[in-house]
Order: C-alpha cells, then structure tokens, then sequence
C-alpha cells in the first residue's frame, strides 16, 4: 500500500486546512525574481504535504486575491523596496507592507482585492491567515536572470522562515 | 526664481509608481510639470543572442499587466521575421483569443483604475476612490459581475492560450494548438454574457456620468482638452481592429495625416529625448517635434481608446457603432480632444471587444485544423504591431540567417502617449492650481485623472532599444536655458 503523504491537517477539524506557499516575482528582472526562487527551493520539499500547494506568480492586485481563492492559509514571498540592508527578510501581514507585487497599482492593492473578493463571496484566508515574507532588494530595474550576491544569499534564510511559519501552524490551534 | 514643489509620489493605482512634479513660480502659479519613470535596462541585451521564437515567451513576462498583447505583437513580428503568412483560421484564432483579452483588461482599467474618479466623484476621500467605493454605491452585485467577467476571461485565456497568464501559443506562421466544437460552444456561450456585461458598463456610464452636469462640465473642460493627433490601428474600411490592420493618424481637425503598414513606422515616428527622463517621446516626424505643446504644428499625437475612434471612421460591429455614434453626438463630434472621455471610449472599445468575440466565436473556419503554415524562408527582419489596450504596439526584430537576435526595438503602447501625459498634466495642473489656492486632495487627485485617462504602464515603457531613432537631445541650464543640442539621424 502507498504511504499516505504527511499532512498538515489541524485536529479536530473537519476538512483539510490548505496552505497555499506563492512566490511572486517576474523570472527576468534580477533581484524582482527572489521570491520564486524561495519556493524553487521549498518545492521538493513541500511536496510530500498533500495539504500544501506550492506555486509561483508574477502578478498583484486582483490577480492575486483570485489567485488565493480556495485556500485558509497564504504565505507569499516577494521582494520589497524598503531601504533596508539588501537581502534582508522580514515577515508582515498583508495591511502592514506593500511588497513589489501585493502593491501592483495597476488595479487595486491586495488589501482593497481581499476586500472585495469577500464581499464578492469568494473563499478566501483570513486576513491573519495571509504572510508576506519580504525580502529586500537591491536590484529591480535590470533585466537578468541573476540575483545581486547579498539577495541570491537571502534565500535559503527566506525559505527557512516559511518552513517556520509552517511549523508555527501546524502545531498551532 | 525660486520654487515650490508639490509632489505626487506615488501615483496611486498605476502600474510603474512614476512621480510628479510640479514646479510652482513665487506667485503659486505652475510653471513647469514632470513625470518621471523610473527605468528598467537591458532589455535588448537580454535579448540579442536568443533564437527570435523565444520573444513570445520572453516579452509577454515584461509586463504584468498586458502579456498577451506583447505575446501577439511577438508572434506577429515572427511572422514577418521568417516571411510567413499564417492561415485564416490562425488569424481568426489569434484574434478571437486578443478580443477576450482586451474585453478582461478593459473591465479591469474601468471598474478598478479609471471608474472610481467618476462613480465616487474625484472630491471623494481617497479610502473611498477605489472598486470597494464602487460597490459601495452602485450595488454589491456589480463586484459579482466584475470577478465573474475577469474569471471568463482568464479562463478562455487559458484554454485557448495554453497558459493562464503568460501564453505560449504564438508561433511564427500561426498558433501551436487550435479549437474544438465544444471549445466554441463555451466561448460562444461566454462570449454573449460579456456583450451583456459592456452594455450593463455603457449604462452605468451613462447614468452615472452623463446623468451628472458635473462630471459633464469636468470632462469637457479645458484644463482636460488637448487638440494632439490621433493613432489607430484600421482595417479596410477604415473601422477599428485591435489585432490587424494599417497604422491610421489623423490630425486634430480630423483628418487622415497618414496611413500605413507597421513595417514602415520608422518612416512616420521619431524619438525626442529629454535630459530629465529615461523615457523617450515619440512624435510624428513629419510635423515635427515643438515641444509639450498641442495643435496642427506639433507632432504629438495620442495613441488611446479615444484616439482610435478618432483614427477610424467606426467600429466593426453593430451595437458599438451605436455607441460610438452616440458619443460623438453627445461631446459634439469627431474628433473628441477630452482626454477624460478616454474612459467613455474605451467602454465603446469592451463593447466592441465582446460582440468580436462572438463574431469570430461562430465563424466557420474558427475550428479550423489547418492553423498553422510552416516557414521555409530565411528570418532577417521583421516588425509586429497590435493596438495593444494602453495603445499601438511595436515590436521590430533583427536577426542572423539562422533566426538568432542581433537587434530588438519596441515601442510599447503607454510610450507613445509619454508627451501628450506630460501635457495633460501640466494643464490640468494649470488649471487646477491657481494663486492662493490650496491643494487639497481632490485638486491632486484630478491631476492625476489626467493621466490615469491613459491607462498609463511604466512597467514595460522603459524597456525598449535606444538609439535606433532620429533624436534631438537638449542640454538645459536649471532657468532651462539650452546649453547644448545634439542632434542624431536616423540609421
């Protein structure tokens, strides 16, 4: 018989609590890239949870709450432009800091997008259930498929915050 | 002379985060207005040294905001690239495929970007100014219908497209997939539901804008009027089409300056740089460059929803060649120079999109399996153009015989209209800020309804090649005394 995958089902609940881990970033503008490769590295990993889906994603704004329909939990990962040391990782909630991509001003903000994805009545986390995990660039204006040093070395700590996140809410109520 | 500055940083809502200043005089007059973009480098260098058929795939993840559009003018550079023709039912796929697309985009600049100024009122506090104001006050069933024809959208998209946001389905000499009959059904199906949807949207516009003198008076105003050319793309008859067709220019008194193949684009547009902005200014070269100023000498044109009315002699479809009638006996005829109808236009434009998309949804040859013609001639130069939703699209490649990149050249549609922006702004603003004035939040905010009117898109505008334009560059002192030119001829 096939080993059943771990999960990260809460106790006591009903359904399985689905996580959603999102890179955001567009894969040619250097350092703009550094959240997809944060779950590039999570991926294989993250695999053997049938309640965790790993994806990327270049977009904000309303693209982005209809991409987090479906799921309880979010964790986004993306750079920021804060004036911060570069390659820098921090961790917000979705009202407290505008990455590069939840702050996409072509439409709305993923703030003002949640908002109406709820009123719209679509199945989306909680506002305590969304993570930003930011990390700060040094380099979103140049075509490259490279990292600068200090974002690329950044990595593997971003990714160790969300394997932290995901622990914190496994075990968590 | 000393001045003031007044900042608008960042521009809310817009793609790019530009910023504004405006340079105040002693008296609190305006004297000077600048936008400035921040630039992305190195695109060309990213580019040169790939094979040309990964451009689609490459320049459709330039920009967030309108990858299909990049996507399309790519693929048809690659047509003209490798000198093949694709067949009808390629065409007619690859059109019905953009007409979703643009209808999706249109939606979105509408009820989230352009929509709130008006529905609110741009006094409106800025925590109200945006989609959730909207519903607020017209109903909560409209978020509903806004999500459900973005969903449809994306949806097609993908199923035609092969991917949900970035496409991979364009080829040189037609596309990598076709359709079946139940495919066509659920686009036919979907696509009577979006005609639905526009006409609910050019309602809503007509009861709520046009229903309201004020917002009549505002458009029309001078502060928001500017008399620049226009350009679009035009089929046969002279009628709007976003995928195909000849560039048509026509002046500010209406009449048709030029009209050509986007092959020959150089022939007609120049470059002019300015010491104080990354992004440069095209204009019409055989009137000229005269400055941030509009009129029949100036060779600023705009390149919008309204401006491709004004190219065209109508649309192509039935119920949008109502409204676009019903526009242009409303705001006194053609062509419209009120930058804020912009919005009007561009419904006319959704309607346009979804009654196309029906169109080409029940054409025969829509199924089609012959979608594809394979190329059997040697690639060197190509040029592919689309009316992309923010305006015309270039794309112009160069290759070795064996199809890899030594040049690429775009104009992206919010380039084209970088002059005319900054002209919007600086008479809104000189109409708006006045001696003893205080700038309150809705003063500001309607100077930046001048330029939202754009569906501006910073984000993929400083992308393209420099250097392969004529160009004048000025060397200005801080008074703006010019120090140097310098001048370049085209290659």
């Amino acid at each position: 018989m096939a080993t059943q995958p771990a999960s990260l089902v809460t106790e006591g609940t009903q359904h399985p609590v689905r996580t959603l881990v999102l890179g955001l970033g567009n894969p040619l503008v250097s350092d703009d890239s550094v959240g997809l490769r944060v779950v590039q590295e999570l991926r294989a990993e993250l695999a053997a949870y049938s309640d965790v889906e790993v994806d990327e994603e270049y977009c904000g704004g309303l693209r982005l709450m209809e991409r987090l329909v479906g799921y309880d939990r979010a964790i986004l990962i993306d750079a920021i432009c804060a004036g911060h040391a570069p390659g820098t990782v921090r961790v917000f909630s979705p009202e407290t800091a505008t990455t590069r991509h939840s702050a996409s001003a072509h439409d709305v903000s993923l703030v003002v997008a949640l908002a109406l994805g709820c009123q719209a009545g679509a199945a989306l986390p909680r506002r305590e259930a969304i993570r930003l995990v930011t990390i700060e660039a040094a380099d979103v204006e140049t075509f490259g498929e490279e990292c600068t040093p200090a974002v690329a070395d950044s990595v593997g700590r971003a990714a160790d915050i969300v394997r932290e996140l995901l622990a914190t809410w496994r075990s968590g109520p | 002379m000393t001045t003031q500055r007044i900042s608008i940083d960042p521009i809310t809502r817009l793609e790019g985060h530009g910023k504004i200043d405006i340079f105040l005089d002693p008296a609190g007059n305006v004297a000077e207005t600048f936008l400035q973009i921040p630039e992305l480098r190195g695109f060309e260098r990213f580019c040169v040294g790939r094979p040309a058929e990964d451009m689609p795939n490459l320049t459709n993840r330039i920009c967030g905001v309108c990858p299909e559009a990049h996507h399309m003018a790519s693929t048809k550079a690659l047509d003209a690239l490798f000198h093949v023709d694709p067949p009808p039912t390629a065409k007619k796929l690859r059109e019905l495929f953009y007409c979703i697309f643009y209808a999706t985009d249109h939606t979105t600049h509408f009820y989230a970007l352009g929509g709130p100024d008006f529905v609110m009122g741009p006094d409106a506090p800025k925590e109200q100014r945006n989609i959730l104001g909207v519903i607020q006050k017209v109903g909560m069933e409209i978020a509903g219908k806004v999500l459900k024809m973005r969903r449809d959208g994306h949806h097609l998209i993908e199923m035609i497209g092969g991917r949900k946001v970035h496409p991979n389905w364009g080829l040189p000499g037609g596309v990598s997939r076709g359709i079946n009959e139940e495919q066509r059904c659920e686009i036919e199906a979907r696509g009577r539901e979006a005609i639905e949807f526009a006409r609910f949207s050019l309602q809503l516009f007509n009861d709520i804008v046009l229903g309201n003198p004020a917002y009549v008076e505002l458009v029309t105003s001078d502060a928001y009027t500017h008399r620049t050319y226009n350009m679009g793309t035009v089929d046969a008859q002279n009628r709007v089409n976003f995928y195909d067709g000849l560039i048509r220019v026509v002046g500010p008194n209406g009449r048709e300056h030029a009209k050509y193949p986007a092959r020959d684009y150089r022939e007609y547009i120049a470059e002019h740089v300015e010491p104080w902005s990354y992004l440069k200014f095209p204009f019409l070269k055989k009137i000229g460059w005269k400055g941030f100023v509009d009129g029949e000498d100036s060779g600023l044109y705009k390149a919008t929803p309204l401006s491709r009315l004004n190219a065209a002699d109508g649309m192509a479809t039935p119920l949008a060649q109502q409204e676009y009638e019903r526009m242009y006996d409303t705001l006194g005829g053609k062509p419209v120079h009120h930058t804020l109808a912009t919005h009007w236009a561009r419904l006319v434009e959704l309607l346009h999109a979804t009654e196309r998309w029906v169109e080409l949804a029940v054409d025969p040859e829509i199924t089609g399996k012959e979608y594809r013609a394979l190329p059997t001639h040697r690639p060197d130069e190509g040029v592919g153009s689309v009316e992309a939703p923010r305006g015309t699209l270039t794309h112009h490649y160069w290759t070795d015989e064996r199809g890899i990149l030594t040049r690429v050249n775009l104009i992206v549609g919010t380039t084209n209209n970088y002059a005319p922006i900054q002209l919007s702004i600086k008479k809104a603003a000189q109409g708006l800020i006045r001696e003893g004035v205080v700038v309150t939040e809705g003063l500001l905010n309607k100077v930046e309804m001048a330029f939202r009117a754009y569906d501006p898109c910073f984000g993929c505008a400083t992308h393209y090649l420099p250097g392969q334009m004529p160009l004048t560059i000025r060397i200005r002192a801080a008074d703006g005394q010019v120090l140097r030119e310098i001048s370049r001829a085209a290659p």
